[in-house]
């Protein structure tokens, strides 16, 4: 808890990567092939639903199922135990990803500036 | 002939000195009248005045100090220290205990400002410096605290989240017809 940001303010300020600034990789580096993400609501169904932007994400179509069940079922708030759970776990997988691409980013880092470092003392 | 009898008595009665009712009745004056030497007078240039005006204001000689003598018009009356009336004892038996005042006491010249109900010139329980130092250090720690969680932000070890359809390019509001930048998310 925080050892990143103790390695981004103190100890390996060049390689830990900034969150906020765009990756320099190439994203197919180190893959084989990677498998596009799918994104299953079109932007029409959003819009009907009247998503907010932040809620558009690649879980939106759980979003709108869950939406859809409790407007079903109200007043019944206990309902939709299913559909959330579905919803909340998509959310959580999309969550693990940006943990791995941030990893992904820092070992490219570290990676680029092993190379570096090998290319000086060559 | 009863009118003109009556205007009489009348004419006799105001034409006594003194003031309110009692002027009117009976053409006395009352004790609660100020006469003429209670009253402020110039400023005491002699010892001797200012012994009278000591006395004149129930002072000590010793404790009788005039305002300075420059045109401002306070005449001889007394120079008291700026002290407020919280600062008196609030258990001594005052003749006024809400002025905390007794009778015949010479009054501040500023005595309305200094009443327990305005101007406080009781000593704090720190002194100046010390408050001054204790706000200002404390705004100054919560300033600085600010400006480095501006520039060293807080954040979870996680990447950007990514939106589909190009970052939600039509939904922020970018133009239709031009074409927008492809970005494309892989799975990981």
């Amino acid at each position: 808890m925080g050892a990143h940001l103790v390695r981004r303010y103190v100890t390996e300020t060049d390689t830990e990567p900034d969150p906020l600034k765009k990756s320099p990789f190439d994203p197919q580096l180190g893959f084989a092939e990677r498998k596009e993400r799918e994104m299953v609501a079109t932007q029409e169904q959003m819009n009907l639903a009247q998503l907010p932007l932040e809620q558009r994400d690649y879980c939106a179509h759980y979003l709108i199922k869950l939406m859809k069940c409790k407007r079903d079922n109200w007043p019944n708030f206990l309902a939709c135990k299913h559909e959330r759970h579905d919803w909340d776990y998509c959310e959580h997988q999309d969550y693990v990803m940006r943990m791995k691409e941030y990893e992904r980013e820092r070992r490219l880092q570290m990676r680029k500036k092993r190379i570096e470092a090998n290319a000086q003392a060559a | 002939m009863a009118g003109v009898g009556f205007r009489r008595w009348a004419q006799a009665l105001s034409k006594g000195r003194g003031s309110g009712i009692s002027a009117l009745l009976s053409g006395c004056r009352a004790a609660s009248g100020v006469s003429n030497d209670s009253l402020p007078g110039p400023y005491p240039k002699t010892p001797e005045e200012k012994a009278a005006a000591a006395k004149k204001y129930n002072m000590r000689v010793e404790d009788y100090e005039p305002y300075a003598d420059n045109g401002e018009g306070f005449g001889d009356y007394p120079k008291l220290p700026d002290r407020s009336q919280h600062e008196r004892d609030p258990w001594y038996q005052w003749d006024h205990p809400d002025l905390r005042r007794n009778w015949g006491e010479p009054m501040h010249w500023n005595f309305d400002m200094y009443i327990r109900n305005r101007v406080d010139t009781s000593p704090s329980p720190v002194s100046w410096s010390t408050m001054c130092k204790q706000l200002f250090g404390f705004i100054g720690f919560m300033l600085l605290m600010f400006y480095l969680g501006e520039k060293f932000p807080s954040y979870q070890p996680v990447a950007a989240k990514q939106y589909p359809y190009n970052d939600l390019y039509l939904e922020r509001g970018g133009d239709p017809e031009k074409e927008a930048e492809e970005v494309k998310h892989y799975e990981i």
